[in-house]
């Protein structure tokens, strides 16, 4: 309670402050219209003349170029695949005026694409990030002229271009270092995430996209969202149905498959460091051994052991325990759900345990033997030194691994369509028994075309992952008291 | 060091910037038409085409030929058609997706289409066109042909035991295991049921999408799936499928371990030419058995109640009949097009699939190919096994429809509106969600078939669920 109370002034205060800076960013902004030179006053409005008018050409000729090429690209809309950028891409985001077929001559064979609605879209955005950079290089055009102007009052001779240059290498070497990395996750990660987000808001599905025309497809809103609490969208009552049980499985998976291998692989890191046994670096090279084996080939393994006719199966009917194969893991209709869930998660401690325990030992080697020594003087027991030493020690310095683990685990594709393929499933529904958000993701999107439904399903899955990640990292001692152990 | 990692960063950007340039141009005629085939066959069209351009000199291109799994091509070529070859070859239910998508180009020469119209078979003239804005066009030329079969295990059946259902049954009851058994409960391998015809007139009531209109969004044309005679089917698959020598899906560890001998998880498997290689390693060369797909009588409880139908009534298991095709990519060069579709008409010709027959086991497409299968059996040119993998799917294809998809549409709904997943659990004797979200779990009584068939109908219609079932189900076709 009191942090909340605490907390609102600060608010007001910092909503004050947002106001502040931005009518301190206006009247600078006139300030420096009205102060500056001819040229940095034309540099608003032709890129790189304040820069002329101080002879920096070369710099001048690269702003005024990057201003015409941004600016014929708006205007002369360029496509690729019949699909336009500028001002046309545009226009286009609002997806009407489409057409499905090209023309055809069957004299030369020439024949033009239709339309496509996700270039449409995806060019949309890519000229509405070209417009934020347009504006953005006409602010670094502007102040680039202040600078000049600053350096001539002071009687300074404006930088050269070369200067410039050397002074990436030097004063702004973080800039110069930094910038692929900015363009490579707004190409690699921000651009396909908005795009992503905004399919949520479209019919982008087989069905729909087939009535219409295989390229195209139509705006629809929240429908996609709604269709997760009415069953009325592209896929059925599916996503009503199967939503909250994936949800629930997904939590229960994530939660059991996190703590069973980190109790795991504590528990036998204890047991490979206890003092007096011997052959350590066998056991614990034994361990890495089923690190080394690749996943998919451990998983795929343990499916055929299991399967109708694998070694287990036969073994039970060999002794006479069975008369029909069982379903272990869900591979066909009708199989025992709890059973494949049981076993998902047994095969999941097989291959996660090694990993939790590797780590675990280095943490182990690593605590100070006095705090031992004193709980041993103080008459502590061993169970109660694990609980009050190592226990906290360990959980102080893996926290972030705990929590990275659980989210790789609500995401944990392989395991589960390695293993079961998300089976046992059910008539009717994608969504198996043992499926994750995950790879129900997946089968929406690749067996039934449903891209739509799978962005909701995507944003679902992004907000509950950040948000659990978010609440419990900020909670966690080795967020707060980062420098100390105690 | 700062300057190297400049200098590293300004190349990145650099490339990049190239990177980001590049591509959009127009496509270049560089000399060469690339020919994407079936993994199987691209030895055999390499050294074809280079004998084809060795006898015309004035061809002008190169010809290099690679070979593709054809199972997946179409998905490579719709994901970036581009980088496609020149003229590729793909199932034709990939037409009506690759055409509107603007993957393919239309076929205009006159006396290819002429060849194609000559040779092949109505059934597979229906499925090779498809339309651009609202003229209809030849986009695929058939040269393979491709329909289901029986693989069966000779060490525990016999050649007359294999020709039908029930003798199958018996073997299975001597060998303590499973008559039959499918390569996947898809629609494709579910038109063993569904399309199964009365022996003594090949008829069905089922009809999948006839009349269909080939553009995207117009008419899906006729549907049926509520006959009697799909009624009577359901149920004897029903007691078939429970009975513990009957039917069996397909194994999760896959129908090779169903088949295989140590197993003997089931004595035979439905399947196509491209399980050959599979069945031959389960079974062993010696031990396999080809023959059409088997016929079944109909049980006195399969008819209850059915007016059109009579116990005893003797059906063939039904299937597919498909061929491959030849397209030509929408992205190759105009310059190329003529040549294209002269390389096609010399591929497709009724001496090249013979020559295809002998060397890779294609089975041509074209009308008649029976009778030169079994003049090559008869010179001892080809083996027992290799004659009857082909013999079994020419007449196959007699008891076969082309499979439903001439827009993606009807692909779509065909195959992934679970359909096939209602068709199972009706099988299965298993509960499924009908209308909206109700769940049909009595499956046995004539109203319950009735329902779960309209639903498939319905679904292949619609792509979903219907809100509610009408008020009068039709009792029959």
């Amino acid at each position: 309670m009191s942090s909340t109370k605490k907390a609102a002034p600060k608010t007001k205060e910092a909503r004050v402050t947002v106001f502040e800076r931005i009518g301190k960013k206006l009247s600078d902004f006139g300030k420096r219209f009205v102060d500056g030179s001819p040229g940095t006053k034309l540099s608003h409005f032709v890129f790189g003349a304040g820069n002329f008018y101080h002879k920096q050409y070369i710099k001048g000729a690269l702003f005024l170029l990057l201003q015409l090429g941004i600016l014929a690209v708006m205007i002369f809309c360029p496509s690729i695949n019949g699909t336009p950028y500028g001002w046309k891409a545009l226009k286009n985001l609002s997806l009407k005026n489409v057409t499905e077929g090209g023309d055809f001559d069957p004299m030369t064979g020439h024949l033009t694409v239709g339309s496509d609605c996700k270039l449409m879209i995806l060019f949309g955005f890519v000229t509405i990030a070209m417009i934020l950079i347009y504006f953005l290089i006409w602010n670094m055009n502007i102040k680039s002229s202040v600078k000049a102007d600053n350096d001539k009052r002071v009687g300074k001779k404006p930088t050269t271009f070369k200067e410039d240059l050397a002074e990436l290498l030097d004063g702004k070497f973080h800039v110069l270092m930094l910038t692929p990395t900015c363009i490579a996750a707004a190409v690699f990660s921000i651009l396909p995430t908005v795009f992503m987000i905004a399919l949520a808001f479209t019919t982008y599905n087989s069905q729909d996209m087939n009535d219409l025309g295989t390229n195209l497809f139509n705006w629809n809103g929240l429908q996609n969202f709604r269709a997760v609490f009415t069953g009325e969208g592209s896929l059925g009552f599916e996503i009503k149905n199967r939503f909250l049980p994936v949800l629930g499985w997904t939590f229960i998976w994530a939660i059991l498959a996190t703590f069973t291998c980190y109790f795991g692989g504590i528990i036998l890191a204890l047991l490979i460091n206890k003092k007096g046994l011997k052959g350590k670096k066998i056991f614990r090279t034994v361990f890495i051994l089923t690190i080394a084996v690749p996943q998919f080939i451990s998983l795929l393994a343990v499916r055929n052991i299991l399967g109708e006719y694998g070694p287990f199966n036969q073994m039970l009917k060999d002794m006479g325990l069975i008369k029909e194969s069982i379903g272990f893991i869900g591979l066909k209709p009708g199989d025992s759900e709890p059973l494949a869930k049981v076993m998902v998660i047994i095969v999941n401690m097989w291959v996660g345990i090694p990993y939790t325990m590797l780590m675990t030992s280095g943490i182990l080697m690593n605590i100070p033997t006095d705090l031992y020594e004193a709980a041993r003087v103080d008459g502590a027991s061993t169970v109660k030194m694990f609980f009050k030493i190592t226990l906290p020690y360990v959980i102080f310095i893996t926290t972030p691994y705990l929590i990275s683990s659980f989210v790789g685990n609500i995401n944990s594709f392989n395991t589960i369509f390695l293993l079961t393929g998300g089976g046992p499933t059910y008539t009717g529904y994608q969504a198996g028994g043992t499926d994750l958000l995950v790879t129900w993701l997946y089968k929406v999107t690749i067996d039934q075309g449903s891209y739509n439904t799978g962005a909701v399903i995507g944003i679902f899955t992004f907000l509950i992952t950040a948000t659990i990640t978010l609440i419990t990292y900020r909670r966690s001692k080795a967020y707060n008291e980062e420098d100390t152990f105690q | 060091m700062r300057k190297l990692l400049a200098l590293l960063v300004a190349s990145i950007l650099a490339v990049s910037l190239l990177a980001g340039c590049s591509g959009g141009g127009k496509v270049k005629d560089d000399g060469v038409i690339r020919v994407w085939v079936g993994e199987e066959s691209a030895e055999f069209y390499q050294k074809i085409c280079d004998e084809y351009i060795a006898a015309h000199a004035d061809f002008g291109y190169k010809i290099e030929v690679k070979g593709m799994d054809t199972g997946s091509v179409a998905g490579t070529i719709t994901n970036d058609p581009t980088a496609a070859a020149d003229i590729y070859t793909v199932a034709h239910d990939n037409i009506g997706k690759l055409a509107s998508t603007q993957c393919a180009k239309p076929i205009v020469d006159e006396s290819l289409v002429s060849q194609v119209l000559a040779d092949n078979p109505e059934s597979f003239q229906t499925v090779i066109y498809s339309t651009l804005n609202g003229k209809e066009y030849l986009y695929g030329v058939p040269y393979i042909s491709q329909a289901l079969f029986l693989y069966y295990n000779k060490a525990l059946v016999t050649e007359e035991q294999a020709k039908t259902f029930e003798g199958l049954q018996e073997a299975a009851k001597a060998a303590n295991t499973k008559a039959i058994t499918v390569t996947g409960d898809d629609g494709f391998n579910m038109s063993f049921a569904l399309l199964a015809r009365k022996v003594s007139d090949k008829s069905t009531t089922v009809k999948l999408f006839e009349g269909a209109e080939s553009v995207s969004g117009g008419s899906k044309g006729k549907s049926n799936c509520q006959g009697d005679d799909t009624v009577a089917i359901v149920r004897w698959l029903q007691d078939f499928a429970s009975d513990p020598n009957g039917f069996k899906w397909a194994s999760p560890d896959g129908w090779e371990a169903d088949l295989n001998k140590d197993n003997k998880g089931a004595l035979a498997v439905i399947g196509g030419a491209w399980h050959y290689n599979s069945a031959k390693a389960a079974l062993g060369e010696t031990n396999l058995g080809i023959t059409l797909i088997p016929t079944f009588k109909l049980t006195d409880r399969a008819v209850e109640g059915l007016s059109t139908v009579k116990a005893g009534d003797e059906y063939r298991g039904g299937t597919f009949a498909d061929c491959k095709c030849f397209m030509i990519n929408a992205n190759s060069a105009v310059s190329k097009y003529a040549k294209e579709q002269e390389l096609i008409k010399y591929l497709s010709s009724k001496d090249v699939q013979n020559k295809s027959y002998l060397e890779v086991l294609n089975v041509p497409a074209y009308v008649g190919a029976a009778d030169y299968i079994k003049q090559c059996f008869e010179e001892g040119k080809v083996s027992e096994s290799e004659y009857m993998l082909a013999a079994s799917q020419v007449s196959m294809a007699e008891w076969g429809i082309p499979q439903p998809f001439i827009t993606g549409t009807l692909n779509t709904y065909y195959y992934s509106k679970n359909g096939p997943a209602v068709f199972r659990a009706m099988i299965d004797k298993t509960a499924y969600p009908t209308t909206g979200d109700q769940i049909l779990t009595e499956t046995e009584s004539l109203e319950s078939i009735r329902k779960g068939l309209y639903l498939i109908e319905y679904l292949w219609m619609h792509g979903v669920t219907p809100s509610e079932f009408p008020a009068k189900l039709p009792e029959e076709a």
